[in-house]
């Protein structure tokens, strides 16, 4: 009978840990959750729907339309490039709420920035995004020209296309 | 050297027990069966090839009413020497476009469609198509199929109009 109550209380004992073990593990998933937010097949769904027409499936852009692919993480190095992404109109203008547009912000930049994102990068929320894009940019190519003119003096960017620098 | 003997003796005895001559074939059978048959399973083929309900199991892509061209307004490309992903010769898809979603009838599921115009020569003429799903004014123009899309080309001109699938909707 004793060596019954023993193996009960081993038992019990396990059950406990075990039940310990998943409630850490579950905080620290949730916290890790809580740092990328992004769901990645709803982020490109709306990068299709409300980007990809003008910036192209792969991010590369054409024409008037600014490339992404290894330089929009540019932008976050100083805070007026920050908000700049958020204030031009395919950003501040987009069908697209507050939680959905930093998702799909903090995917693009992910996906398309590559060397450019710095290892610091903030992601940008909800918060964020809803506070900045309340003043839209009215005129956008002067505007980006002397953002990147900053970016060039002060962090030594080197544009890659011609339409990473001037539009138009 | 005694503990060496008896132990080759005893496994060697328990794999004469144990198995068959033969056996060995068997298995090798089994194995080199079952293995050709899995690239024959779904699951396979749909990782082999990643292509979308294909398509002529969905219509006629030379008609009007084919699924994908939900909110086309234009001449369909299938009918001026090109495809409903592809550009006739002698034109130029143009890579800025409008981008919507339709619904396939053969699996219920959305997609993701591109309506990127083909430009540089003059309009097709065959099967005009006008449908609209989900076509907004021109004050929305990422949703709007009344802008002349090949905006974005090196030429103007409009020649027809693709339905290209890029990807299946997100499921809210």
């Amino acid at each position: 009978m004793r060596s019954v109550t023993t193996i009960k209380h081993t038992l019990t004992t396990l059950f406990k840990s075990l039940f310990l073990l998943v409630l850490v593990g579950g905080f620290f998933a949730s916290s890790a959750l809580a740092e990328s937010q992004i769901n990645p097949a709803r982020a490109k769904f709306n990068y299709q729907l409300f980007c990809q027409g003008c910036h192209v499936g792969d991010g590369r852009g054409g024409k008037d339309v600014p490339n992404f692919i290894g330089f929009v993480g540019n932008f976050l190095k100083t805070d007026k490039g920050r908000e700049y992404l958020l204030r031009v109109p395919g950003s501040a203008n987009s069908a697209v709420n507050d939680e959905k547009l930093a998702e799909l912000m903090n995917w693009i930049i992910l996906e398309f920035g590559e060397q450019s994102v710095p290892k610091d990068f903030r992601y940008y929320t909800a918060e964020e995004v809803g506070r900045i894009r309340k003043s839209p940019l009215m005129e956008v190519v002067e505007y980006r020209k002397a953002i990147i003119q900053d970016l060039k003096d002060k962090y030594l960017v080197t544009p890659k296309y011609k339409s990473d620098e001037n539009l138009k | 050297m005694r503990f060496f003997d008896k132990f080759f003796e005893k496994s060697a005895r328990s794999v004469a027990q144990n198995s068959s001559r033969r056996g060995i074939l068997k298995k090798l059978g089994v194995t080199i069966l079952g293995g050709a048959a899995i690239p024959l399973l779904p699951v396979a083929r749909a990782a082999d090839n990643p292509s979308y309900p294909q398509d002529d199991a969905a219509g006629d892509p030379a008609s009007c009413d084919y699924w994908r061209y939900c909110a086309v307004d234009g001449f369909l490309c299938e009918c001026c020497g090109g495809s409903y992903n592809s550009c006739p010769p002698g034109t130029e898809m143009s890579p800025i476009t409008w981008i919507g979603t339709c619904r396939n009838p053969v699996d219920g599921r959305n997609y993701v469609i591109s309506y990127n115009d083909c430009c540089g020569k003059n309009q097709c003429g065959s099967c005009l198509c006008q449908r609209d799903e989900g076509d907004r004014p021109l004050y929305r123009s990422d949703k709007s199929n009344d802008v002349n899309w090949c905006l974005g080309a090196n030429s103007a001109v409009y020649h027809c109009s693709t339905a290209i699938v890029v990807g299946v909707a997100f499921e809210q």
